[in-house]
């Protein structure tokens, strides 16, 4: 089976769906969105830990005469990414599907265009098709924002379009500098496929500009502050099934592209600016700490508790220790489950405080619902990261790598781990606690609710007992990934790589190997 | 079976009971209290099992591991989820369990009338279900898993009754110092893991010797941060401060955690990760020091505190001083020791508190207690005998193990020295403010509400209260139930009471200097590898007997002093507040440790975050870079824009104006 399948399958079978009558669109979409995810799992299961390299590899040249390919792949990185996106998808629809949905043909239709994009990212083997899907998935949720979104959404999506279409730009010209300059400066045939392009290394201003190129369309769509101005709107706009696909797994593209491209096919930049990176990601977790803590608004909180927990993965991820990176691509499956689950939780929450998001119209919610309550203790704990679930795991090993390169910032960002608990304790009692809100009319947990946050809720809890299972597929992958900018580019590990710059690279001279 | 097997029986009874208790909550009734007591007990049974299983074994022997599964083994971390048994966990696991059980029947009676009762018991059994995971982990992983259990348990019992804010208050509170512990370790873990590169204890300890100098700087610095832990479960300087204000749950519940059990958690880490502070006598020094001054401001504002639970919050304050400063010196098996046996009395004296509570109809304050010598005569003996050994009195319990602790210092000499001599000074405060909360409450005019239960009605609050606000609540679900319990009328209660009240007499017998060392033969296979753990630095018998009657004579000054006080001359108390009102304001207001952390911590945090938000957030991001960016891009396309192009169309018409940018750019490059 190909996984041109499970690229093309998400956008079909919204196809298929909208063929249905009008009512069962919703519910449609949400079964047959049980096929990809079928298909993930299968692929997960038949994937084979051994292997660092790539798996189920489809590779067509797509247009010749620019070297570009069509070249799909499952790697050690992206599989539970892949699976996430899945399963991420189905929930967010079968949300969806409980619900009156305004339109519901395109809207569906556009649910099952971001899916085939997300996929198309994470599954991507080649810079322009990765791209191409990259600026795909923009979209989508353009439209999810501008047509079914709530309050200033036209602001919302004026701000996310311009801020990720700047980024993208920059992206783009560098994706087509680096398969350019890489071809001309080893006077081979012009290639984009990332297996090529890590054995074409760059001379090392290249790299840089490059580096930092990408860099900027990553920052600004994980996003990480002082990037992320389009955040706060655009997150209190979309429509909640929207935004938790959106946190738990767009965001997550370009934390993977960090892991998949940046640092491979730029490893002398990555190593150049790993202190860079490190101190941005530090910088994010604080600013988003302090931002989540003092916000009135629940939604709000869980977002800057995202870009928190970015920073986190940010910082595993240019530890440059394969603790930190399998760190980061572990938490990066926790943080899609957990803030998936809490933006779900929100929306039930706000359901109960007569539509409002706002803090303080809630209160003692706990008292008739105590299985909600119940519900949201636990994806609270699990978001502070409390050691016992997978989320402490992923922060531990993020730490511990960073620790072992750069020990202050570690020191310095534990501080984002005890504010963790003060905000997200304070959302969970200031919502379910102390006196009933003047608004709150408290009542259990209903089907509807139950039917996207108990799936996510037993994921959580066995990935707790069982973290070992987000860290058993990864670990060759992330060793390869990491090996060159690990060493600064200049150990050459990889069989064929000609390293063009290591004569005149001094390790002593650079900031980063004091 | 083997110890392990036992080890691993005595984890899965609690998990049972918090899962049958929480799944099945609405069903189960009152008959939770039942599977909760019954699921508690039969963990004591296994953990008897692993007791009598490990002494089978030779001495050389009794370090037992055993593992289910890699729990996170990747890039260098060898986690897996494993089990360490040895005399430690085991002592640890058999006081644990077996005040817990107890404590669970008490319950059943106390909480009879909450609307909570299922919820209240499936977190009871969570609570167990932590703290025998924090003593029994055989990793550094499980231990901070652990260790972070029994501070979400806790936050889940302190804040039990959540819409009383105080009360929520106080849970926050308690998760947040807490989770600043959990920093402190999971950190010490690195600074450790860093030379020995592995999370295990036994691999850890036996790698240390290797790659630590002595006194080297990553070494103290992970001690000192696993103090930073234990001082934050433990309620030390300076993270003490949840502790009292913990008070806010139930009764029960300040028994179990912040008596027996959980605070209990930094003295056995201490004792656990000795193999480490052996070797960082740096850290030692300071953990000493830090339970001296605990010992000594704890005891002094118990002097002052009406709120009767509160006395004895600060008394566990003050008691775990001791056992801090102990440990760390290397007194190990006297710091178990007193553990056990302050378990044991400070269990029975919350007890004993929920029983004048109860009579009480809720109210806390000692200022409202009188007299209740004669209406609640179980509970009136029960107090005596905690008190007692509290206050180290012959033969009680405490009076063995506490003087056990100083003796060790005093033989040690040094600075650790000093510290013993300042722990009687401790001693002689302890003396005081019990016999002062006994005497208020017991003695005297009997109070409205112990007369007429001397004429055999309980009484109960009309209008129920808070007692730290005075606000009214009412009895739904998230508020204390509406009737009231008292010793006296309730078997569970009565027979919880007067088993720990046995204990509190004999618990000291096990170990009397010249006669007989249980805890220390048994803990010594444990010990073998610990310089200050061999009998070069105990004490000798003779000064350990020495030590002993200078303790009991302190002990008795303190109360003397009390009855003096509070029994012979009953206005002294109000003279020497008059006489010396900054010092008693000083003492009221707890040495203004909560006013500092406020300053200090928690309004310049408020502050950042609201400057984040209004000034930078607001200002900086949004309207200046965002502002800018979108501004600048605006103007650009406005024309687009008015076409009614949409946004679409704009965003392709800029993919290409990137495209045209990028050929700009080699065809410069290329000339």
């Amino acid at each position: 089976m190909s996984l041109s399948i499970l690229l093309c399958l998400p956008v079909l079978l919204a196809l298929v769906a909208t063929q249905l009558p009008e009512r069962y669109v919703g519910r449609g979409a949400a079964l047959l969105s049980l096929i990809p995810l079928g298909i993930a799992i299968d692929y997960l299961a038949r994937f084979n830990p051994g292997n660092s390299g790539l798996q189920f590899v489809t590779d067509k040249l797509w247009i010749s005469s620019l070297g570009i390919h069509y070249k799909l792949a499952i790697s050690g990185l992206n599989i539970a990414l892949v699976v996430l996106t899945a399963i991420l998808f189905t929930i967010s629809l079968a949300w969806s599907s409980q619900r009156q949905i305004d339109r519901p043909k395109l809207y569906y239709f556009h649910f099952g265009l971001a899916q085939s994009a997300v996929l198309g990212a994470f599954m991507a083997q080649d810079l322009v098709l990765f791209v191409g899907f990259f600026d795909l998935m923009l979209i989508p949720f353009y439209f999810l924002v501008g047509s079914w979104g709530t309050g200033d959404r036209v602001r919302a999506t004026v701000k996310m379009v311009i801020y990720t279409a700047v980024g993208s730009f920059l992206m783009l010209a560098a994706a087509i500098a680096t398969g350019v300059l890489a071809s001309g400066q080893h006077s081979t045939a012009l290639t984009f496929t990332f297996t090529a392009l890590q054995h074409l290394g760059l001379s090392r201003t290249d790299q840089d500009w490059m580096f930092l190129a990408f860099a900027a369309a990553f920052l600004v769509k994980m996003p990480l502050a002082p990037f992320h101005g389009w955040l706060a709107d655009a997150y209190k706009s979309m429509p909640i099934p929207a935004v938790a696909v959106f946190s738990g797994v767009v965001s997550k593209v370009a934390a993977y592209g960090f892991i998949a491209i940046v640092l491979p096919i730029f490893p002398q930049a990555s190593h150049h600016y790993q202190t860079l990176m490190l101190v941005i990601a530090l910088f994010s977790i604080l600013w988003a700490t302090a931002m989540a803590f003092t916000t009135k608004d629940a939604r709000l909180v869980i977002a800057y508790s995202s870009v928190a927990q970015m920073g986190f993965i940010m910082l595993g991820i240019f530890s440059l220790k394969s603790t930190g990176d399998q760190g980061a691509l572990l938490q990066m499956l926790n943080h899609g489950i957990v803030t998936a689950a809490s933006f779900f939780i929100v929306a039930a929450v706000a359901a109960r405080a007569d539509g409002s998001e706002n803090l303080d119209d809630m209160g003692g919610i706990a008292f008739r619902a105590p299985v909600l309550a119940s519900f949201f203790l636990i994806v609270t704990f699990a978001n502070l990261a409390m050691p016992g679930s997978s989320n402490f795991i992923g922060e531990f090993m993020i730490l511990l790598g960073v620790f072992s390169t750069q020990m202050w910032i570690a020191i310095v960002a534990t501080l984002g781990v005890v504010g963790a608990a003060v905000y997200a304790l304070r959302l969970f009692i200031t919502a379910m606690h102390n006196r009933v809100g003047g608004r709150v009319k408290s009542f259990e947990v209903r089907r509807i609710e139950v039917i996207a946050i108990v799936p996510l809720l037993a994921l959580i809890l066995v990935l707790g007992f069982y973290p070992q299972f987000g860290l058993n597929k990864s670990q060759d992958s992330v060793k390869a990934a990491i090996a060159p900018a690990a060493f600064g580019g200049c150990q050459n590990d990889f069989p064929g790589r000609t390293v063009l710059s290591c004569v005149a690279y001094d390790p002593s001279k650079t900031p980063t190997s004091k | 079976m083997s110890p392990t097997t036992w080890g691993w029986l005595v984890l899965l009874f609690p998990l049972i009971g918090t899962v049958v208790i929480g799944v099945g909550f609405k069903r189960w009734g009152r008959a939770a209290g039942v599977i909760g007591t019954a699921a508690i007990a039969l963990s004591f049974v296994c953990a008897v099992g692993a007791l009598v299983t490990l002494l089978g074994k030779p001495e050389h022997g009794r370090e037992l591991t055993s593992s289910l599964w890699n729990y996170a083994s990747a890039g260098g971390v060898d986690a897996k989820l494993q089990i360490l048994v040895d005399p430690v966990s085991v002592f640890m696991i058999l006081v644990v369990t077996g005040v817990s059980t107890l404590i669970h029947l008490y319950s059943i009676s106390y909480m009879k009338s909450d609307k909570g009762f299922a919820r209240y018991f499936a977190y009871l059994n969570f609570f167990v279900l932590s703290m025998l995971v924090l003593v029994l982990g055989g990793n550094f992983v499980m231990l901070i898993v652990g260790w972070a259990f029994v501070g979400a348990a806790s936050y889940l019992l302190i804040s039990f009754w959540y819409r009383r804010e105080t009360a929520t208050k106080a849970g926050i509170k308690a998760f947040v110092i807490n989770v600043l512990g959990d920093v402190g370790l999971v950190l010490g873990t690195f600074f450790i893991f860093r030379h020995t590169h592995t999370v295990s204890f036994l691999g850890s300890f036996a790698a240390a010797p290797h790659v630590f100098h002595h006194d080297s700087t990553d070494l103290v610095a992970g001690c000192l941060l696993f103090l930073v832990g234990a001082f934050a479960k433990s309620a030390q300087l300076p993270l003490h401060t949840w502790l009292p204000d913990a008070m806010e749950g139930p009764t029960p519940v300040s028994s179990l955690i912040h008596a027996a059990t959980m605070v209990t958690a930094g003295v056995y880490l201490i004792v656990r990760l000795h193999p480490l502070f052996q070797l960082a006598p740096t850290a030692g020094e300071v953990g000493a020091i830090v339970g001296c001054a605990t010992l000594l401001v704890a005891g002094t504002i118990a002097l002052v505190v009406t709120d009767l639970k509160r006395v004895i919050a600060y008394s566990t304050m003050s008691q775990i001083g001791y056992m801090i400063m102990g440990a760390s010196a290397g007194a190990y098996s006297a710091a178990l020791f007193h553990l056990m046996t302050h378990a044991f009395f400070k269990a029975l004296l919350f007890m004993a508190a929920g029983s004048i509570i109860g009579a009480m109809a809720g109210d806390q304050s000692l200022d409202r207690m009188s007299g209740f010598r004669k209406a609640l005569p179980f509970t009136f003996a029960c107090f005596i005998i905690g008190g007692l050994a509290l206050s180290g009195l012959p033969p009680f319990s405490g009076w063995l193990s506490k003087d056990d602790i100083i003796a060790y210092l005093n033989n040690r000499g040094g600075v650790y020295e000093v510290l013993g001599i300042l722990g009687y000074v401790g001693a002689l405060l302890t003396g005081l403010y019990t016999f002062r909360m006994i005497f208020r409450a017991f003695f005297g005019e009997p109070s409205p509400e112990a007369k007429e239960l001397e004429h055999g009605h309980l009484a109960h609050a009309h209008t129920p209260r808070n007692p730290m606000t005075g606000e009214e609540e009412d009895n739904d679900v998230g508020f204390p139930g509406p009737e009231h319990v008292i010793a006296e009328r309730e078997l569970p209660m009565k027979v919880a009471m007067s088993l720990l009240a046995a204990l509190a007499v004999v618990g000291g017998f096990l170990q009397i200097p010249g006669v007989d060392h249980v805890i220390q033969n048994f803990l010594s296979p444990a010990l073998a590898n610990a310089p200050l753990a061999s009998a070069a630095h105990e004490p000798s018998n003779g000064n350990a007997w020495i030590g002993l009657i200078i303790g009991a004579v302190i002990g008795l000054v303190g109360i003397s002093i009390a009855f003096r006080i509070y029994i012979v001359r009953p206005g002294t108390a109000k003279r020497l507040q008059e006489r010396l009102p900054a010092l008693h304001n000083f003492l009221v207001h707890k040495w203004y440790f909560d006013e500092l952390i406020d300053v200090v911590i928690v309004q310049p945090s408020l502050m950042l975050g609201r400057f984040a938000l209004g000034v930078l957030d607001r200002g900086v991001i949004n309207d200046g870079l965002t502002g800018g960016v979108t501004g600048l891009v605006r103007s650009g396309g406005a024309a687009v824009r008015r076409a009614q192009t949409g946004f679409l169309r704009y965003y392709a018409a800029a993919l290409i104006f990137g495209l045209s940018l990028v050929l700009l750019y080699f065809l410069i490059s290329s000339t």
